[in-house]
């Protein structure tokens, strides 16, 4: 039975063929994940794992055995109040970065990932980590403020 | 009725706002199935410690109505936003609501909560007037207290007020005494979502998320092309997989499809098990394909509908000295939201309780009653969260799925739609073909103005919306007409809007080209409605736009296009820049204006705008459903291309209503005019006049 690690504790998985995704939603009850398309093109399901992000609905349990998986509410599980969440979080409702917000978990997972491996990133570094991101909503404007933001690199109401 | 039996419950009337005319359809159609049992519903309770809450039918999908709500109440009851908690979409506990569609009927609950508030003040103020004993004009409210004008130390919280006993008022018919916008701390100032928390920590339960004790999981057998009949279904090898808790299969009958399903105990179990099942389906033969649409609108247009009519265009044509005459099209888009539609349901003692991410939470239970012939009192519809709905989450068949099968299984069932499925499933953005003649005179003014616009589908207001031409002409004619569609159409943010103003601001900028005139000047030449002027003469600065004839540019890959639109009562003006030639086009900067009358949360709407007009890119430039035999054969990200972030333009919106005007829609305002704006650019880039929809597939190679 692979173990791995999930947002800081130990877990033991049944079965290593299981759906990461399927995985963390029904059987850990970690819904903040998303799905969304399921082929790996929309980014809605991104975790990090080992600090790197990665599409859960296109792994399996067993893949990433021994790891250590951080879901959305793995990044500040404590917050009860702006102040406390995570900086990239931040920096999205400070942005108003969000419609639906079906999406969003999967953008914060990726510009985490972005930020740990490159803190200051150029415009085109986050346009290409987060291509393969869709937000139907067309919040796009707001996301890259957002990063810029987390990124320690814009002002309030700077335009993209 | 507050639970602990003290406080102040608001009522109102919860068809404020709806026109008669409306009222006449109720339970007659699907999207007006519904109708209110009881006219005085619950909108507002003050409880006795001091929360207020607000209820209203209204659903989230992205708009931000729970923050706008919030905030006309905070207004009129002079709260901080925090103390404030809106309740949506639970018909158990919200009054009555037709559905959240046509953006207008959203500002008119805003308005009743509003009312709700103000008589929830002025009933307060009653209360400490007596306890105070001092004359309801010497008393002010201030963070949640009434407090005495000369004597701040005396004041009493609104739950002290109302802690004593359980109390009701009513909005009263007519007037309420409405704070003005003079006096306004909240309305209309900028103010971040108050449900942006649980959205970024994953808080925030959509339908997907709904996970109940002994949950089922169910995959329901689709068919593979639209209209297929399920024949026969053999499950003998699926029933023995692991985790297959039963195979359910209710065939067809009176009013009722047929539903064939595996219920397991993981999502995965289900799936693996539907995959064995031998199903036979009896297809429809000779279904059409996309080539096909063209011809199909023009052979089955009816039902013809005259939106505008004076004088005679064939005389005012033969008179003008220039007449143009052009066709326009766009193919049939998805909507394809975020979250595919998914809903869970329950029964428990003959009571029935569905979660279901749609748009019409109480036409779906006049549904549920319907089907199981049960009063709606028994059926609870839930809608929580919803990941993106743009109009088409209205439609919600898995509802009445999932409670087939709960009642089937005695558990409760989840059904989820994949990707593929909320495709295919789905309904689409109706196909339109647009024929324009127009005749100007030897100044290049208007003459003559014909517009016969032929829209797929039977829901003739699709086509009709957004239509009528603003601009003066003596000789005018506006024709809209229904037609045979391959696919099932519904609703899309602004209906036939987009559609309409992508051939009508295209067909302006044709006529300015061919007159040598700047399309930003001929527009104002002949635009009456002052608002008309605000948003383009305010976008048109943001953008500095410089004046000149469309194409009369150098044409270096570089172009400028300009269009307006009006949609649910509300106004907009487009400029935007592209670049790049040949196939690819990038669409560089978008300058907007909008006037929606008063603006309850200004970064509301500019969120908004930039939505529907990033939203709106896709369908211009990269958007179109393929199908062929019933099938969609693009239901997936893969093949059917939407924005990305790297499409994002720099895109600025001015927002300049009066406040003193009523609230209108703001929701689908830029995907209004973006298409045209884009195609103008485009012809002002290359000299390419596209007239087909998306626009990079007509692209010729540069060169
Ligand atoms: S759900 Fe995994 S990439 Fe879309
Ligand atoms: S906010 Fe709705 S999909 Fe991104």
């Amino acid at each position: 039975m692979p173990t791995l690690r999930v947002n800081g504790e130990r877990r033991e998985a049944d079965d290593g063929a299981r759906n990461l995704l399927s995985y963390l939603r029904f059987d850990l009850g970690l819904t903040g994940t998303k799905y969304a398309c399921g082929e790996g093109l929309c980014g809605a399901c991104t975790v990090l794992v080992d600090g790197q992000a990665l599409r859960s609905c296109m792994t399996s349990v067993g893949a990433v055995a021994g790891g250590d998986v951080t879901t959305i509410e793995g990044l500040a599980p404590e917050a009860a109040s702006m102040g406390e969440l995570h900086p990239v979080q931040r920096a999205f409702v400070e942005e108003g970065a969000m419609q639906c917000g079906y999406c969003i978990p999967g953008f914060v997972m990726s510009t985490v990932g972005l930020l740990a491996r490159e803190p200051h990133p150029t415009r085109g570094q986050v346009q290409e980590a987060l291509a393969e991101h869709i937000c139907r909503c067309g919040t796009y404007v707001r996301i890259l403020r957002a990063v810029e933001r987390a990124a320690g690199g814009a002002t309030p109401g700077s335009t993209p | 009725m507050s639970a602990e039996g003290a406080g102040l419950d608001v009522f109102g009337d919860v068809t404020f706002g709806i026109p008669d005319r409306l009222r006449a359809s109720y339970r007659t159609t699907t999207y007006f199935n519904t109708a209110p049992d009881e006219p005085m519903q619950r909108w507002l309770t003050v409880r006795p410690d001091g929360r207020v809450l607000a209820f209203a039918g209204k659903v989230e999908y992205g708009q931000g109505v729970r923050s706008g709500f919030a905030m006309e109440v905070a207004e009129e009851l002079r709260l901080g936003l925090d103390s404030v908690e809106v309740t949506l979409g639970d018909t158990e506990l919200v009054p009555w609501d037709l559905g959240t569609f046509g953006s207008g009927s959203t500002a008119y609950v805003g308005l009743q909560l509003r009312r709700a508030a103000a008589t929830a003040r002025a009933a307060l103020l009653d209360l400490a007037a007596d306890r105070l004993d001092l004359p309801a004009s010497e008393l002010g409210l201030a963070g949640g207290r009434v407090v005495a004008a000369r004597d701040p130390a005396r004041s009493l919280g609104y739950g002290e007020l109302v802690a004593d006993a359980y109390r009701r008022a009513e909005i009263p018919e007519g007037e309420v005494d409405l704070t003005s916008p003079g006096e306004f701390s909240v309305l209309g100032t900028e103010r971040g979502r108050v449900d942006a928390m649980d959205r970024v920590t994953g808080a925030a339960v959509y339908s997907r998320d709904v996970l109940l004790p002994g949950l089922l999981h169910a995959a329901v057998l689709r068919p593979p092309s639209l209209g297929a009949e399920l024949a026969d279904v053999d499950a003998r090898v699926a029933e023995q997989l692991p985790g297959i808790v039963r195979v359910v299969h209710e065939p067809a009958g009176p009013g009722r499809p047929a539903l064939a399903a595996i219920l397991a105990e993981s999502d995965e179990q289900a799936l693996r098990a539907a995959s064995v099942v031998q199903a036979r389906w009896e297809e429809r033969s000779g279904q059409p394909s996309r080539w096909d649409v063209p011809r199909i609108l023009l052979d089955s247009a009816r039902d013809a509908m005259v939106m505008q009519e004076s004088g005679d265009v064939e005389e005012g044509l033969g008179t003008s000295a220039r007449t143009l005459e052009a066709s326009y099209y766009a193919p049939y888009i998805s909507i394809a939201p975020m979250e595919p539609r998914a809903a869970t349901a329950r029964w428990e003692d003959e009571r029935l309780t569905v979660w279901a991410g749609t748009q019409r939470p109480f036409g779906i239970r006049s549904e549920l009653a319907a089907h199981f012939e049960m009063p709606e009192a028994r059926v609870r519809v839930i809608a929580p969260e919803i990941g993106g709905g743009f109009g088409g989450k209205s439609i919600y068949p898995l509802a009445l799925e999932a409670a087939r099968l709960a009642r089937a299984a005695g558990r409760p069932v989840r059904v989820a739609f994949d990707r593929q499925e909320e495709t295919q499933h789905s309904t689409f953005r109706p196909a339109a073909l647009v024929s324009i003649r127009s005749g100007v005179d030897a100044e290049g003014c208007l003459v003559a103005w014909e517009y016969e616009a032929i829209h797929a589908g039977e829901r003739a207001l699709i086509g009709r919306r957004g239509s009528e031409s603003p601009y003066a002409a003596t000789h005018l004619r506006t024709v809209v007409s229904s037609a045979d569609s391959p696919l099932p159409v519904g609703s899309y943010r602004s209906l036939g809007a987009a559609v309409n103003h992508f051939a009508r601001e295209s067909h302006v900028d044709e006529i300015a080209a061919a007159a040598g005139a700047d399309p930003v000047e001929w527009r104002r030449r002949h635009l009456g409605e002052p608002r008309y002027h605000g948003v383009l003469d305010e976008a048109v600065r943001r953008f500095g736009w410089r004046s000149a004839a469309p194409g009369s540019g150098a044409r270096d890959g570089r172009g400028v296009g300009v269009a307006v639109g009006i949609d649910v009562g509300s106004y907009v003006a487009l400029c935007v820049a592209v670049e790049g030639g040949g196939q690819e086009v990038h669409v560089a900067r978008v300058s907007a204006a909008i006037d929606c009358g008063l603006a309850v949360n200004p970064d509301g709407v500019v969120n908004q705008i930039e939505g529907g007009i990033l939203q709106g890119l896709g369908g211009t430039l990269t958007e179109a459903i393929e199908f062929e035999g019933g099938v969609v054969l693009n239901p997936g990200f893969a093949r059917y291309r939407v924005p990305r972030i790297h499409n994002t333009p720099r895109v600025d919106v001015g927002v300049v209503g009066d406040p003193l005007v009523r609230s209108t829609g703001a929701g689908e305002l830029g995907i209004v005019p973006i298409a045209a704006a884009v195609a103008n650019a485009v012809y002002d880039a290359t000299g390419q006049r596209i007239r087909e929809l998306p626009l990079q597939r007509q692209l010729q190679p540069a060169g």
